[in-house]
């Protein structure tokens, strides 16, 4: 009997313990509540982004974030809160950009302005609800570049062709099967450099690794093992990925700092880490998406949105052809200058 | 609600009863209200604590989001449970749901919607057929499971393990068989979308049909529980599978029978899920299954078998969406939210299994 009443008592203590952890969000009436729903927490760029943005809204804004944990699903019931929450401005990183006409529908029907960035919902769902507005890169462009670095790296440097065959024999590293960044840098890395002239031949299957190093290490390993000697360049949609060929190959004896054997590896994202791997020359080049400019260019949107000004008022910033999303531009990194 | 927990073992321990005082007994028997009673406690000092904390989340908008987001996830769990009954588990459950949703999806597209799957569909199909193929392909995969527990002896964990690897293969050869590549199988058919996640008033609340879905499967769960052959003899078999079988149950037909109804379930729930989400990715259902598991479990289904009911599932499901909703709801940091989760999901736990050790 006794032994009940103190069991339910440190039932008591330990749940007003934990209730009395959780960090209330400070609402305050000056300042408007805006609620952030990032697509993965743990996704290298998108932390980039979501640090920026925090940094940008801070003292402009009361801001809560949510972690979608990579499920649209999750992602919803979240939504579902915010817009319970009647938060003044949401920005939305869409985990399925497919999924964005429901979505759109909720808020619409709750009238809270929208910013959605880094996952692009269809043009059309976009336009549907004159608060929404989309801010994003063109994913073409970062495959373009790597194509351009392709190219450059080709023209005038006869040693990276190991067989001397006059061909590029390069394997390929993809993002998630479904993500449309991941089709369109795959895709436009390639084409871009042989409209530049270069010869590519690709070895294998195209490696699907959900952007994770782990896995691409895997597959470069057996990879490697198949085709001994064979392969002299590594396209990788992200840069973990690429930090995971590098690792595979690092255990073959090559892309070591200060060694001589180098298979030149391109990735996309420019994370501290492979540009630190670049500057101690392991590995090539890398497309840097912005993360700084896209968090300040969504935070400065929303800022606009909800205070009834023209949304690109006080930025430098300039919306595309479709007149509701506003382009980040790319740049190349190839090492320190 | 107690009968089905009157199983083999308890029956042969109920005897020990007897030798409390009188005092004891009058003693144990408010303890024992209050422990089956647990779970009821447990979910109303959960809304007492995030009530204090932000007197706004007591709403009838807010009960019915919640309800409706546990439904897909409630209707999931109530078949699990009766795997659980057995000393079993399922870990497929998930991705069954996955390759049942995007089955679902595919059929259902609209019309109009240019890169559909099936572009020979132009005009809508009835409802009724993607969501009979979906229970189809729910009950193929937990027969496949049935199979390899009750013919081949194998452990529900291992096949479930192996049937969520086919499963998912299943479901990423499926959505990458498209004309354009493996494209989220979205832009779903309105009357679809308007069936799932519509709603109608009464009065004072707005009732989402997700939430009367849910209860219609549980009813009808409950009957199949408590008043069927094949519910009392799935709790024999939970119980002490030996006994059952010597006292004449067919244990192999009472696995197929009860991994039939839950493939039925997980063909529902997936149908009323793609419609939920609108849109099916190769991840649709990730992890579905530990979250079925874990109402089950904090529902009072026990792991080691031969215990469980129908309200405990319900009320376990819907305490695992108030945990999660309301801590969305207050802003907490996200990484915070797992722990606070695993606390709250052990300390549940701890209490509700009180009442069976108390009993033995």
């Amino acid at each position: 009997m006794k032994i009940r009443r103190v069991q339910f008592m440190c039932l008591i203590a330990i749940l007003s313990l934990v209730f009395s952890f959780i960090p209330l969000s400070p609402v305050s009436a000056a300042q408007p509540n805006i609620g952030v729903l990032i697509y993965r927490y743990d996704d290298t760029y998108i932390s980039t982004v979501r640090n920026a943005l925090s940094a940008a809204l801070s003292g402009k804004a009361s801001v809560t974030m949510q972690d979608g944990k990579g499920d649209q699903a999750t992602q919803n019931d979240q939504l579902d809160v915010m817009i319970e929450r009647k938060m003044d401005g949401l920005i939305v990183n869409m985990v399925d950009a497919q999924a964005a006409a429901g979505v759109v529908a909720k808020i619409r029907a709750a009238g809270i302005p929208v910013v959605f960035f880094n996952r692009e919902p269809d043009l059309n769902v976009l336009k549907s609800y004159e608060k929404a507005c989309f801010v994003g890169t063109n994913a073409a462009d970062a495959g373009k570049m790597q194509g351009d670095i392709i190219k450059a790296l080709w023209t005038g440097h006869p040693e990276y062709d190991l067989n001397k065959d006059g061909k590029f024999q390069y394997v390929l590293f993809k993002g998630e099967p479904d993500n449309p960044e991941a089709i369109a840098r795959s895709e436009w890395s390639v084409r871009q450099a042989v409209a530049g002239g270069v010869t590519l031949e690709q070895i294998g299957q195209t490696f699907v690794c959900n952007w994770d190093t782990a896995l691409a290490q895997q597959a470069m390993e057996s990879a490697l093992a198949a085709n001994e000697g064979k392969i002299e360049l590594v396209i990788a949609n992200n840069d973990s990925m690429a930090m995971g060929a590098i690792a595979a190959l690092s255990s073959v004896g090559s892309n070591l700092e200060g060694g001589d054997r180098h298979i030149p590896v391109i990735g996309v994202d420019a994370t501290d880490q492979a540009v630190d791997a670049i500057n101690r020359g392991i590995m090539t080049a890398t497309v840097k998406q912005d993360g700084e400019a896209m968090g300040q260019a969504v935070s400065a949107i929303i800022l606009n949105m909800i205070a009834g000004k023209p949304l690109l008022e006080g930025t430098a910033l300039q919306f595309d052809d479709s007149g509701v999303a506003v382009r980040i531009p790319y740049s190349p990194y190839r090492g320190k200058e | 609600m107690n009968e089905s927990r009157m199983n083999v073992k308890n029956a042969a321990n109920s005897g020990s009863e007897g030798f409390d005082s009188n005092a004891e007994t009058f003693g144990s028997k408010w303890k024992d209200r209050l422990l089956n009673s647990s779970l009821y406690i447990i979910l109303g000092v959960l809304i007492v604590g995030v009530v204090a904390a932000e007197p706004s989340f007591l709403s009838f908008s807010n009960l019915g989001r919640i309800m409706a987001q546990a439904s897909t996830r409630g209707i999931l769990a109530l078949g699990v449970a009766g795997m659980i009954v057995y000393t079993g588990t399922d870990l497929s459950a998930g991705r069954i749901l996955g390759c049942c949703a995007a089955i679902s999806a595919s059929l259902l597209q609209s019309v109009t919607y240019a890169s559909r799957m099936y572009p020979g569909i132009t005009q809508p199909l009835p409802l009724i057929v993607p969501l009979l193929l979906s229970i189809l392909v729910g009950m193929l995969f937990c027969s496949l499971n049935a199979f390899g527990f009750a013919i081949l002896r194998m452990h529900p964990f291992i096949i479930s393990l192996g049937t969520q690897l086919i499963a998912y293969g299943s479901l990423c050869l499926y959505i990458d068989s498209q004309s354009g590549g493996a494209q989220p199988l979205a832009s779903l058919d309105p009357r679809y979308i308007s069936i799932v996640n519509g709603s109608f008033d009464i009065g004072f609340m707005r009732l989402p049909y997700l939430v009367i879905y849910l209860f219609l499967c549980a009813a009808v769960m409950w009957v199949i529980w408590n008043r069927t052959t094949l519910g009392k003899n799935m709790f024999a078999i939970g119980g002490n599978s030996e006994a059952a079988a010597v006292s004449g149950v067919n244990v192999t037909r009472n696995i197929f029978g009860v991994y039939l109804v839950a493939g039925v379930l997980y063909g529902i729930a997936a149908f009323l899920e793609a419609g939920r989400v609108q849109s099916v990715t190769t991840a649709t259902g990730l992890n579905y299954d530990l979250d079925a598991i874990s109402g089950c479990v904090i529902g009072g289904v026990s792991f080691t078998g031969g215990v469980g009911t129908i309200p405990g599932v319900l009320m376990g499901v819907i305490i695992l969406q108030v945990i999660n909703y309301s801590l969305y709801y207050l802003g907490v940091n996200a990484y915070l939210q797992y722990i606070i989760k695993g606390l709250i999901i052990i300390l549940a736990v701890a209490i509700d299994v009180r009442k069976y050790i108390a009993r033995k």
